[in-house]
């Protein structure tokens, strides 16, 4: 039996080793790579408060899955203590203008850890990505200096994200009730750089840096219903204060944050099947110009043994950052896998996700793999 | 076990997923950052003051090299004269390295004069060197006046460096002379000349000591420069020696010149109300800038230009260009502020010229926005000085119109963390 252990155990790290290596390996040549475009105006590309398992749904499954930080109610259900933690790789051709870019990014978006503290009492840990803000930026432009028009190259780059710290807990009230509420502590930084090169080098390069500090503060609250066997919905609601950015112990922004809602159904007519929708809503027109509110939904099915699934989801909406006077639209398709080793102790899912965003001019097409990796000590 | 290597592999996914490389195209304005770059030129046009002029800081006999030129003008000659002394033995001379007898020197079969022509103008043709036999007293208080006299009646030997380099292998088979080396690239030359026992005479009662001056004439303009100390005068006596009733010949280790300057007419004109660059002795102009505070505090300088009218054109030898740098100071005590020579800016000086002179001080501008405590003063100092006889003057502050100016180019600080 141990022996048994043993090798199922060894299987485990294994696909997680080959995992690692799938997350992190690059190709030769150098690749291009940062956040989507539309953020770069905006506050940053927003984060997905999801687990592989809810995001290879489409994000169907995101409120009833109780490791993806979008909603605390499911967590009173966990059981047991859980880490989580997701990886994923994303491959971007960016088509405007007439032409296309590859850009490659890496990210790890979220990393939790949940458990029961009592019979009906469960609390959560973690983080998640609330705001992607890395990009570099590289243009040719001339500029009339002392009567003679000069030719320059900038680079403005940004290096960081704004993180989304949860403490969560949630309580069943009753066998069909849970509730459960957070706190949110945004935080995170972001090392800026802006320079310029002239061709003309009489003219210095003009370098500038600065780190820039963010942080910010939530609520959420969350209701877990269930309607009948098989049949739950979910709904929830969370409000954020405001971005603040400082410099040098100097604030140099502030930026309303949105307030946001959404709910979900989920369906489970016989063991191996499984069916889930949901949409939201979140305000991000407080942010300023160039934000807009946004919708979306997302549905979703995840089919056979809970030891090894297959999922599969769609979902769209709207970007809340673009020019113009519409906010840019995303589509999505997902599918995806997962296998238990070790008696269920340890999970590997594995998705991919294809996403394509339109607006303004600007089509971003982007194919993302994602692993994630659950412990249950 | 399994729950430690899991553990172990969560760590190393996660350092490793944090691995970024960026990189990425611009679609402006919709698809890039609100904030830009902004540059902003100014003129400065009344922040220069308080500036004044000072000469003396290297004298002729100070200079790395003698000038020597003959450059008739409108209403004078620029006439300069290289003058050298060179100690000589004594009056006796070891007869033998194996003992130290010595015996007494009776006087000299020749000698070789080395000289290192340093800079001249190659367009210059038939350029000839005239030596001339000084007084062994001159020093560093020798005035083109006093030697005047021996200048025009004491002639010893001339060469034509035109017609010796037009020589096969460059020496001349009568004369002796000779030129061996000549740098293509540098166009210094190193001049071999002998001297008989009438132009080097050997007389042991002023231990030996000879001094030497030198003109120079072409059918043009003419300009040279010749070395001193290491690239200096050097003779090498061939000497007659009394051994004991019998005249023996002994060749010595060469000398160098004990004293090397030159003396030049016409004088400097003395110093006015402009900014004087340059000549012998050399002249610096400080200048006092009043920098705003508003460029130092919050941006970053890219490029700073000092505007300089001249006020009459650049004089000197035509062939001479000369440079003049900017530089600061660490401490303002006027024409003895000590210079900060860490960082300079310069621009050449054409002679004859009367454009507006522009120096690049963009280094020094970063340097006080840098430093607030630095004090905001150019100085403008020949970068060779007394090593030519080129020398400019700039309208001051005090003329209104053709001030010096300063044009600066700057950054403002780049909107960072402004969505």
């Amino acid at each position: 039996m141990i022996q048994a252990d043993r090798r199922t155990g060894g299987r485990a790290v294994g696909t997680a080793v080959l995992a690692a290596m799938l997350l992190t390996a690059s190709p030769p040549e150098r690749l291009a790579a940062q956040d989507s475009q539309f953020g770069i105006r905006g506050l940053g590309t927003p984060g997905r408060w999801e687990s592989v398992r809810s995001r290879s749904t489409g994000g169907a499954f995101g409120p009833f899955d109780p490791l993806s930080p979008l909603t605390e109610a499911p967590l009173a259900d966990i059981g047991q203590l859980t880490a989580t933690a997701v990886g994923g790789t994303s491959h971007r051709d960016v088509a405007v203008g007439g032409t296309t870019t590859a850009l490659r990014a890496t990210r790890f978006p979220v990393m939790g850890v949940a458990g029961p503290v009592r019979p009906r009492l469960a609390v959560a840990a973690g983080f998640t990505t609330y705001l992607d803000k890395s990009w570099d930026v590289t243009l040719r432009d001339s500029s009339l200096l002392r009567g003679v028009l000069q030719r320059y190259t900038d680079a403005i780059t940004s290096d960081g994200s704004v993180a989304d710290v949860r403490f969560a807990a949630a309580g069943r009230v009753s066998r069909r009730l849970a509730v459960g509420a957070a706190l949110h502590v945004l935080t995170g930084s972001t090392r800026e750089t802006a320079e310029r090169r002239f061709d003309d080098t009489t003219f210095h390069t003009v370098q500038q840096s600065a780190e820039v500090r963010y942080d910010g503060l939530g609520v959420s609250g969350s209701v877990l219903l269930g309607l009948a066997p098989g049949l739950s919905i979910v709904g929830w609601a969370r409000s954020d204060n405001r971005l603040r950015a400082t410099v040098a112990d100097t604030t140099s922004a502030m930026t309303d944050l949105p307030r946001m809602a959404g709910g979900g159904v989920l369906f489970a007519p016989s063991p191996g099947a499984r069916f889930a929708a949901s949409a939201a809503w979140r305000s991000w027109s407080n942010a300023g110009a160039g934000a807009f509110d946004t919708w979306s939904w997302s549905a979703g099915a995840e089919f056979g043994s809970r030891r090894m699934p297959i999922r599969l989801g769609a979902r769209g909406g709207q970007f809340p950052f673009g020019p113009g006077t519409k906010a840019p639209t995303e589509a999505a398709g997902s599918i995806g896998t997962g296998r238990a080793f070790a008696q269920g102790r340890a999970l590997i899912d594995v998705g991919l996700e294809r996403l394509e965003r339109r607006g303004g001019g600007l089509t971003e097409r982007v194919w993302t793999v994602l692993v994630g990796l659950t412990v249950r000590p | 076990m399994t729950g430690r290597r899991l553990a172990l592999i969560g760590v190393a996914l996660l350092v490793a997923a944090c691995v970024e490389r960026l990189t990425a195209p611009g679609q402006c304005p919709d698809f890039c950052p609100s904030g830009q770059i902004t540059i902003v030129d100014t003129l400065l046009t009344s922040s220069i003051h308080g500036d004044s002029s000072f000469r003396g800081y290297v004298l002729a006999q100070e200079a790395a090299l003698m000038l020597a030129a003959h450059i008739p003008g409108a209403t004078d000659t620029l006439d300069g004269r290289p003058i050298f002394r060179i100690n000589g033995y004594g009056s006796r001379f070891r007869i033998s390295s194996a003992d130290t007898s010595t015996g007494p020197i009776l006087g000299a079969d020749s000698a070789r004069l080395k000289l290192v022509v340093l800079r001249r103008d190659t367009a210059t043709h038939n350029l000839r060197l005239q030596f001339y036999r000084l007084p062994i007293t001159i020093d560093s208080g020798t005035t083109f006046g006093s030697v005047a006299a021996p200048f025009s009646d004491s002639l010893v030997r001339t060469v034509n460096i035109d017609t010796l380099l037009a020589q096969p292998g460059r020496k001349d088979p009568v004369t002796g002379d000779s030129v061996v080396s000549d740098d293509t690239v540098s166009h210094q030359l190193v001049v071999s000349l002998k001297l008989d026992s009438a132009a080097a005479r050997y007389v042991p009662t002023d231990s030996g000591t000879v001094a030497y001056g030198i003109r120079v004439a072409a059918d043009s303009l003419a300009s040279l420069a010749i070395g001193e100390g290491t690239l200096g005068p050097a003779l090498q006596w061939y000497l007659r020696v009394d051994s004991l009733g019998t005249t023996v010949a002994r060749t010595p280790v060469s000398l160098g010149a004990r004293f090397a300057s030159f003396v030049f007419a016409p004088s400097p004109a003395p110093l006015d109300s402009t900014l004087a660059v340059g000549g012998v002795p050399s002249a610096r102009s400080l200048l006092r800038v009043a920098f705003p505070k508003f460029i130092s505090d919050s941006s970053q300088i890219i490029r700073g230009t000092l505007f300089l009218v001249p006020a009459v054109a650049a004089r000197g030898a035509p062939a001479d260009s000369f440079v003049i740098e900017a530089r600061t100071v660490f401490a303002d005590f006027g024409g003895k502020s000590p210079i900060d020579t860490r960082l300079g800016d310069t621009t050449v000086i054409h002679v004859g010229a009367t454009d507006t002179v522009k120096i690049e001080v963009t280094n020094l501008l970063q340097l006080w926005a840098a430093d607030s405590t630095h004090p905001r003063v150019f100085v403008l100092r020949p970068q060779a000085e007394a090593q030519f006889f080129g020398e400019i003057r700039f309208y001051p502050s005090l003329a209104a119109a053709f001030r010096p100016t300063l044009q600066v180019t700057f950054v403002r600080r780049f909107p960072f963390g402004v969505p």
